[in-house]
């Protein structure tokens, strides 16, 4: 019988969990090594209904506007494919996104950066992957904005991403950062990731062949889900 | 068959930060007439309430402050240990003023392991927040079932590592409670799988 499991994780492209230069990690950040067990049911996932996605889920520039005015700001494309880690594309993965306005203001009870909110623009955006993986938001371009951290430190522009695939044991929150940004290298919250080519692997590339067919600045963004592989499994009997 | 070297690295995670509401869960923020309904917000459509458990519980940081800006998941079988692709799934927040969350659900029947073993009724649950720079991965066992005979826990208990906070309390008919400690003695075991 064939038998699905996911892919061991690798931690060395990961970020620390326990990293004190993010001050909210110290009192957040489990100390004991994580328990390695075999994937079951984590192998399935829920699966998200097309229908239960609206047609402007995936348009920020419109999908909180009032009388259709515009958000302040630039408006730019986000798009890639979601794939697993031996390059399938993966169809119907969920992915959610939330981000600052161009003011790097986010419409939440609980940011406190003094910078204006805009009445048009939630940051809020969902999106179901194509037959190809592929998914696409037109949005506007987010500002970076300052937090508390060591003093006070500011985050690079950056998008949040939340994506489902098939299986729970992929699920994965990330944040894409824009290319030529120069706040990326000094964050802690990037610099948590050590090694160099999974950091850049955040980073969405300008796409200019995009960007002029549509008049509007785009952005690549490539993500990559745990690989689900297929061994066999011989069914040993009962007692044996 | 693909060559395995040619295997991509899986993309880094990254904290969901304070604001994951907006994506995940706006309208419990007030941003409504974006999406009819958060996902997630019933596990079991059609269901019996009677035949419902209730998991309570919160969420503690090393400081032992009980936290309402985490983000929790949960994904299980049914009663009869039956996955669905569209039912199944959580997704909720602990209360702004009790710092309190609450998943009402059924109570998951016994799932095969690969080797056909039965593995004890148990939720997957994923914890995500500010201050977490990866999401994290445990499960929600329940007092009362057979627990000494499932796969799992029998493999991991001689790791020295805390079982008790794998298992819910029975408090009263059909309802549990569930504390994640992200620190401290009673730190939770978290998984990799
Ligand atoms: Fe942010």
């Amino acid at each position: 019988m064939n038998v699905k499991s996911l892919v061991k994780r690798n931690y060395k492209k990961q970020p620390e969990i326990d990293f004190p230069d993010y001050k909210s990690s110290i009192f957040r950040a489990p100390k004991n090594k994580k328990i390695s067990i075999p994937s079951n049911l984590e192998i399935f996932g829920p699966i998200f209904n097309k229908k239960t996605i609206g047609e402007l889920d995936n348009d920020l520039t419109l999908n909180f506007s009032k009388n259709k005015n515009s958000p302040l700001g630039h408006k730019i494309i986000v798009h890639g494919t979601v794939s697993d880690q031996f390059s399938n594309p993966i169809k119907g993965a969920l992915i959610e996104i939330w981000q600052a306005n161009a003011a790097g203001k986010y419409l939440h009870q609980d940011d406190k950066n003094p910078a204006p909110i805009d009445p048009n623009f939630s940051g809020c955006g969902r999106s179901l992957t194509s037959s190809d993986g592929s998914y696409e938001f037109l949005t506007i371009q987010p500002g970076p904005y300052p937090y508390p951290n060591r003093g006070i430190e500011w985050r690079p522009m950056h998008i949040h991403f939340s994506i489902f695939g098939e299986s729970f044991g992929q699920r994965l929150i990330t944040q894409m950062y824009f290319e030529g940004d120069p706040l990326i290298n000094i964050c802690p919250m990037v610099n948590s990731i050590a090694d160099e080519k999974a950091k850049k692997s955040l980073v969405g590339k300008l796409d200019t062949s995009r960007s002029n067919i549509q008049n509007i600045l785009a952005y690549k963004f490539d993500i990559v889900l745990r690989g689900v592989k297929q061994t066999f499994f011989e069914n040993r009997q009962e007692g044996l | 068959m693909k060559n395995s070297r040619n295997i991509l690295d899986e993309t880094p995670f990254q904290t969901a930060g304070p604001f994951l509401h907006i994506g995940c869960m706006p309208n419990k923020i007030k941003i409504n007439n974006l999406y009819k309904n958060d996902l997630g917000e019933v596990p079991f459509k059609n269901k019996n309430e009677i035949e419902m458990i209730t998991v309570e519980g919160s969420v503690f940081d090393g400081n032992g402050i009980a936290l309402d800006d985490v983000m929790l998941e949960t994904w299980q079988c049914d009663e009869n240990g039956q996955f669905f692709e569209d039912n199944g799934f959580a997704r909720f927040i602990p209360d702004k003023s009790t710092k309190k969350f609450k998943l009402l659900t059924v109570k998951p029947g016994q799932v095969e392991n690969l080797d056909g073993k039965n593995q004890s009724p148990h939720i997957c649950l994923s914890i995500s927040s500010r201050g977490l720079n990866m999401t994290l991965n445990t499960r929600i066992y329940f007092e009362g079932d057979d627990l000494i005979n499932d796969p799992i826990l029998s493999m991991i208990k001689n790791d020295k590592v805390n079982i008790d906070s794998l298992v819910a309390k029975k408090i009263k008919k059909n309802v549990y409670v569930f504390d994640v400690f992200l620190q401290g003695d009673k730190e939770t075991v978290f998984f990799d799988m």
